[in-house]
C-alpha cells in the first residue's frame, strides 16, 4: 500500500520537476512525484541544448548516458548567410576544447535520457515517482495542507501534501487548477518543427538563422546531435505567416543558403512543440502550490531555451520548499510569493529584461530593420561578452 | 471572438507529433484535453477562438459545426 501522506507533491517529472523534487527530498522531505506518460522525455519538443554551466550549478554531472554531442560555441545568420562565429575554442582556447584539461561550453542532450536520468537522481534521494499517474486536481483543507486528486492507471487516489509543485509543461494544467492568468498570447508563442537528420555535417556550434523570410517571428537552427546526426528546425509566430512551420522548415531546408548542405539530408525523426517567447508567468504560486519550469513560463524569451531556465527554478523551488515547510510557514498563496521574489532575483530580473529587449524587436514593423536588429541581438546575446550569458 | 458558434475539433491522427502546441495557446478551462496530448476532440469548444488551428506545426486541426451533432447524419457536409 503506497503511502498517501508527503511533503511535496510534484505533477511532472521533465527538467523542473525532478530537480525540484531532488534539492527537496535531499532537504529530507518526504516527494512524490508524478507523470502521466510512460516514458519520459518523449514526446520530445525541445532540441535539448543546455549549457555545462547551466547543468553544473544545478549539480548535475555531465554524463555520456544523456549526452549527444558537445558543444563549444555558435553561429548566428543573417536572412542571406553572412555570419557571426562565437567559438569559444577560439576565444578562450586554454579553457574550452576537447583536449585534455579543457572542456565543452554546452551540450546537445537526449531528452529521453536526460529526463530520465534526472529522475534517476530524484529517486536515489528518496523521490518516490509514479510514472501513468495523471494530476486531475487539488483541494486546499482547513489543516493547512491540501489533497491532490490523482488517477493512476485507471484508479482515482487522493494524495495528501502540504504543497504541490506545477512542473507540468507548457501545458500546464495545475496552474489553470488554481484559476491563475496562464494563457499566453498567440504573438509570443512559436509553433516549433524540428528533424533529426542523417548526412548534414556540423561543426561543435549551435547555429541559428535569422530573417523573417526563413522563420517570421522566430528563427532557425540547425544542431549537432551526436553519431554525425543533426537536428534542422525553426519556430514561426503564426500571425506572422499563413502557413505552417511544417511549410517554412522545409522551404528553409531546399531553398536557403544551406540547401546545398541540406541536400543529401535523411529525416530520422519528426518533433515538433510550442515554445513560449513571452514573458515569466506574472503569478507563478497560489494556495499550496507554486509553478516551476516551462509551467511557470520559465523560458528565455529570446532563445526559446527551457532546460537552463527549467533545471535553475528546480533548484531554487526546491530549495525555497526546504526551508519553507522545515521552519512551518504558513502555505496559503500570500506566504508562498517569496518563492518567486526569490526566482526573479536569482533569473527571473533577467528574463524580465530579455523579453523587454525581444518585446521591442517584434513590435517594430519594419521586415529589414527588425531583420538586422534580430541578428545583431542575438550575434551579441551569446557573445562572451553578453551580460546575459548566464541565462 | 465571443460571437463564435461553438465548435467541434478534428485532428489528423496521421499528421499530429503530440506536441501540444495547441494545449499551450488554448484559452479553455482546465481538461480541455484529449488523451493524446492535444486538445479535446469528443465535445464541443464554445470559445472557437480557433488559436489551437493556427499554432498547430503541421497544420492538422480542422473544425466542424458542434451542431452538426444533433442533426442527421449527412445534414452537414465539411
Amino acid at each position: 500500500m503506497p503511502q498517501l501522506d508527503y511533503d511535496v507533491l510534484i505533477v511532472g517529472s521533465g527538467p523542473a520537476g525532478s530537480t525540484t523534487a531532488r534539492f527537496a527530498a535531499n532537504a529530507g522531505l518526504r516527494v512524490l512525484m508524478v507523470d502521466k506518460r510512460q516514458e519520459l522525455g518523449a514526446p520530445i519538443q525541445c532540441s535539448g541544448a543546455i549549457s555545462r554551466h547551466a547543468l553544473e550549478a544545478a549539480d548535475i554531472v555531465p554524463d555520456d548516458e544523456f549526452i549527444h554531442e558537445a558543444i563549444y560555441g555558435f553561429a548566428i545568420y543573417d536572412e542571406r548567410g553572412e555570419r557571426t562565429v562565437h567559438d569559444y575554442r577560439r576565444l578562450k582556447p586554454d579553457e574550452y576544447g576537447s583536449g585534455g584539461g579543457k572542456k565543452p561550453l554546452g551540450y546537445v542532450v537526449d531528452r529521453r535520457r536526460f529526463d530520465r536520468h534526472l529522475m534517476t537522481q530524484a529517486e536515489r534521494a528518496g523521490v518516490d515517482v509514479w510514472l501513468k499517474t495523471e494530476g486531475l486536481g487539488y483541494t486546499p483543507t482547513p489543516d493547512g495542507r491540501c489533497t491532490v486528486h490523482l488517477r493512476r492507471y485507471n484508479q482515482e487516489i487522493d494524495v495528501s501534501a502540504r504543497i504541490v509543485v506545477g512542473a507540468d509543461g507548457l501545458q500546464s494544467q495545475v496552474g489553470k487548477w488554481a484559476g491563475l492568468q496562464t494563457h499566453i498570447k498567440i504573438t509570443e508563442l512559436a509553433g516549433c518543427l524540428q528533424f533529426i537528420v542523417d548526412g548534414v555535417e556540423t561543426e561543435g556550434l549551435l547555429e541559428i538563422v535569422t530573417g523573417h523570410r526563413w522563420a517570421p517571428g522566430g528563427y532557425a537552427w540547425v544542431f549537432p546531435k551526436g553519431n554525425g546526426y543533426a537536428e534542422i528546425g525553426l519556430g514561426v509566430i503564426a500571425t506572422m505567416t499563413k502557413e505552417p512551420a511544417k511549410d517554412h522548415l522545409h522551404r528553409f531546408m531546399s531553398d536557403s543558403f544551406f540547401a546545398d548542405r541540406f541536400a543529401n539530408s535523411r529525416i530520422l525523426e519528426v518533433q515538433g512543440g510550442g515554445v513560449p517567447l513571452a514573458s515569466p508567468l506574472r503569478t507563478q504560486y497560489a494556495d499550496n502550490m507554486i509553478l516551476v519550469g516551462d509551467a511557470a513560463r520559465h523560458v528565455n524569451p529570446i532563445t526559446g531555451g527551457g532546460l537552463h531556465t527549467a533545471v535553475a527554478g528546480g533548484k531554487i523551488a526546491g530549495t525555497f520548499l526546504s526551508g519553507h515547510l522545515a521552519d512551518n510557514l504558513p502555505l496559503r498563496s500570500d506566504a508562498l510569493s517569496a518563492y518567486q521574489d526569490l526566482w526573479l532575483s536569482a533569473v527571473g530580473e533577467k528574463m524580465w529584461k530579455l523579453y523587454d529587449i525581444k518585446t521591442d524587436i517584434f513590435h517594430n514593423m519594419n521586415i529589414a530593420e527588425r531583420d538586422s536588429q534580430l541578428y545583431a541581438t542575438m550575434s551579441d546575446y551569446f557573445s562572451p561578452t553578453s551580460e546575459f550569458k548566464k541565462i | 471572438m465571443s460571437k463564435q458558434q461553438p465548435v467541434i475539433f478534428d485532428i489528423g491522427w496521421n499528421a499530429c507529433i503530440n506536441c501540444g502546441a495547441c494545449i499551450a495557446i488554448c484559452p479553455q478551462e482546465a481538461g480541455f484535453v484529449s488523451p493524446f496530448d492535444t486538445i479535446a476532440v469528443d465535445r464541443p469548444c464554445d470559445i472557437a477562438c480557433l488559436l489551437c488551428e493556427q499554432i498547430c506545426p503541421v497544420d492538422t486541426i480542422r473544425h466542424r459545426p458542434a451542431v452538426a451533432e444533433v442533426t442527421p447524419a449527412g445534414a452537414v457536409g465539411r
